[in-house]
């Protein structure tokens, strides 16, 4: 932050060339490296094995296989996405998942990159929303996570900036806050019961607390390959899981009330760089 | 595009609860939710996209026999507590102080004296984390008896590495503390509804709640008390694996 004031200071011009450098899509392994250079969090730094063994992270074939899947012709349209506007117009996928959530004119909704993509499917590609492609959401084998993998990698090392220009991006990120602070059910829990603090166990988990924007940023950066169920997973599988921990009902994906949840915990990582695909425990 | 003002406190305490009101936007669904959601304050927001816009699977059955709605539904304690935590604020006295005589009406003290449980089922109870979760896999009660899952947020046996920190360490807990009448009442006070002592805590009220029965309260209360209890017995120097 204080370097960009001061590039603001220096002129247009240089802040640009500055945004630009700085603005590059990193491997997830080296922006988490630099993240536990500059921070001490004994979260970002609990699984010794897990660090260790990102730049093998299967997740990472996940990437490929989407990327392949993005650009294949598809579906009773026959067409491949690259038509598809995830937020910086038609086929752009640099950078745009850190931009996510966000207003979208054509549906008039602030969507999440999973809500965008079924949109794409059904839209351009023609599938309907009962087609395995667009109903299967979970495992690293299902389109959905191919394609949710590739798209984030492509956002790796940039900065959560998810615009809040639009008031209605603005409203659900201020209801995600409501909810997230919300206690109820038969264990008073919410999810700030475990998640507003810092170096605090849940058994033998570290958890990540969201008013620390460097720990939140791991925590939300999914698609990850989560170790112990050896899948890919999405940030929609980790909210299902919470809420099931909860003692609460399943939120139903693609939502409003899940894309308030997740306009919330992105704006919670606001500037700090994403590590994707991530591993996880 | 007029948003309305935060619910005052007072609303929130006297238990005025959106959901139970009539919605306003129930009737006429808007195409594009703009207008509507702008218009809204973040807490009716969120009320709205949770059960008019039924962002939850409102209608599956839950355990104790009601539905998923039920469980969203917010009691007072509830409600207040996750305003002050939202807001930043530090609990003030007045609210501190109706939160605890909220949790006091609530609890039901056994008759006559409270006499302890038998500590190896209170161990069972500590450590089970199963019971009430539901949605894409449901805890079957009949099969499994919901736990207390003491040690997702405490340290108890101080040779059990696997423990949470959100709570206190109650090692030693006993040992430490004896076993008076009114320590054995205070005890159970604080497993039915901690809020007594500590309002607007996140230790979940399980007698309360009704997710502990009394016997069940009585076992823990064993675990945490009774001299024989691996909790007040001191450390292995040997189990010290991490
Ligand atoms: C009872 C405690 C508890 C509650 C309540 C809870 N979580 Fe979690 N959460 C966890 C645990 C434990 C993990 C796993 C952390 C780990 O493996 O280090 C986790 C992980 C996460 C992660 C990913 C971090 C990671 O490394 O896996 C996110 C994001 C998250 N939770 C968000 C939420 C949200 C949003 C809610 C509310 C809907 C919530 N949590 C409620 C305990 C909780
Ligand atoms: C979600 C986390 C959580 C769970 C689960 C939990 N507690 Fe607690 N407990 C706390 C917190 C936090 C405190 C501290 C009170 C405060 O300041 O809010 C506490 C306090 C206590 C105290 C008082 C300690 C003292 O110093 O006086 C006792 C006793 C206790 N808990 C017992 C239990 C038992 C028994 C269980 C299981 C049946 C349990 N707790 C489950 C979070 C939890």
């Amino acid at each position: 932050m204080r370097i960009k004031n001061a590039v603001r200071a220096a002129g247009i011009a240089a802040f640009l060339s500055m945004a630009s450098h700085a603005a590059q899509v990193q491997p997830p392994e080296d922006v988490l490296g630099e993240l536990i250079e500059r921070n001490s969090s004994d979260y970002l730094t609990q699984s010794e094995q897990n660090i260790m063994m990102m730049p093998d992270n299967p997740a990472l074939w996940t990437a490929d296989e989407g990327e392949a899947l993005f650009r294949e012709e598809r579906g009773p349209n026959n067409t491949s996405l690259e038509t598809c506007d995830l937020g910086k117009g038609p086929g752009v996928v640099e950078g745009v998942y850190v931009e996510l959530p966000r207003y979208f004119e054509d549906t008039g909704r602030v969507m999440d990159l999973e809500s965008r993509l079924v949109y794409c499917m059904t839209s351009i590609q023609g599938f309907s929303p009962e087609d395995p492609e667009v109903k299967t959401r979970h495992g690293s084998d299902s389109d959905m996570m191919k394609l949710q993998t590739f798209i984030a990698s492509r956002s790796s090392g940039l900065p959560w900036n998810p615009p809040m220009d639009h008031p209605l991006e603005k409203a659900m990120r201020d209801a995600g806050e409501v909810m997230f602070y919300r206690r109820a059910g038969t264990s008073d829990f919410s999810c700030a019961t475990c998640h507003t603090n810092t170096s605090k166990r849940i058994r033998a988990s570290v958890l990540p607390n969201i008013n620390e924007p460097h720990e939140w940023t791991k925590a939300i950066s999914w698609p990850a390959f989560r170790v112990g169920q050896q899948n890919v997973r999405s940030s929609t599988h980790r909210i299902r899981g919470c809420y099931w921990q909860m003692r609460q009902p399943q939120i139903i994906p693609g939502s409003d009330a899940a894309i308030a949840l997740m306009s919330y915990w992105t704006d919670a990582a606001r500037g700090q760089p994403a590590i994707l695909p991530d591993k996880k425990r | 595009m007029t948003r309305n003002r935060k619910l005052p406190l007072l609303a929130l305490i006297a238990g005025a609860s959106l959901c139970a009101a009539p919605s306003l936007f129930a009737a006429e669904r808007p195409s594009s939710p703009v207008a509507a959601y702008t218009a809204m304050s973040p807490e009716e927001l969120a009320d709205y996209l949770i059960f008019e816009m039924e962002g939850f699977d409102l209608h599956a059955p839950t355990q104790e026999g009601g539905t998923a709605r039920d469980r969203l539904e917010q009691d007072r304690t509830q409600k207040v507590c996750s305003a002050i935590a939202r807001s930043g604020a530090a609990l003030d006295r007045p609210t501190a102080a109706k939160i605890s005589a909220l949790a006091e009406e609530s609890i039901q003290l056994p008759e006559g004296d409270i006499a302890l449980g038998d500590w190896k089922k209170g161990e069972q109870i500590a450590r089970s984390g199963y019971g009430y979760r539901m949605g894409h896999r449901v805890d079957d009660h009949t099969g499994e008896p919901p736990g207390g899952n003491c040690y997702a947020c405490h340290q108890l046996d101080p040779n059990e590495t696997a423990h949470g920190t959100v709570g206190p360490s109650l090692a030693g807990y006993g040992r430490l503390r004896g076993t008076s009448d009114a320590m054995l009442k205070h005890t159970y006070q604080i497993i039915y509804n901690a809020h007594l002592f500590f309002p607007c805590t996140t230790m979940p009220r399980f007698g309360h709640n009704g997710t502990l029965t009394q016997e069940q309260i009585r076992d823990v209360m064993a675990y945490l008390l009774d001299p024989e209890s691996p909790v007040n017995q001191e450390t292995e120097q040997t189990a010290q694996a991490d």
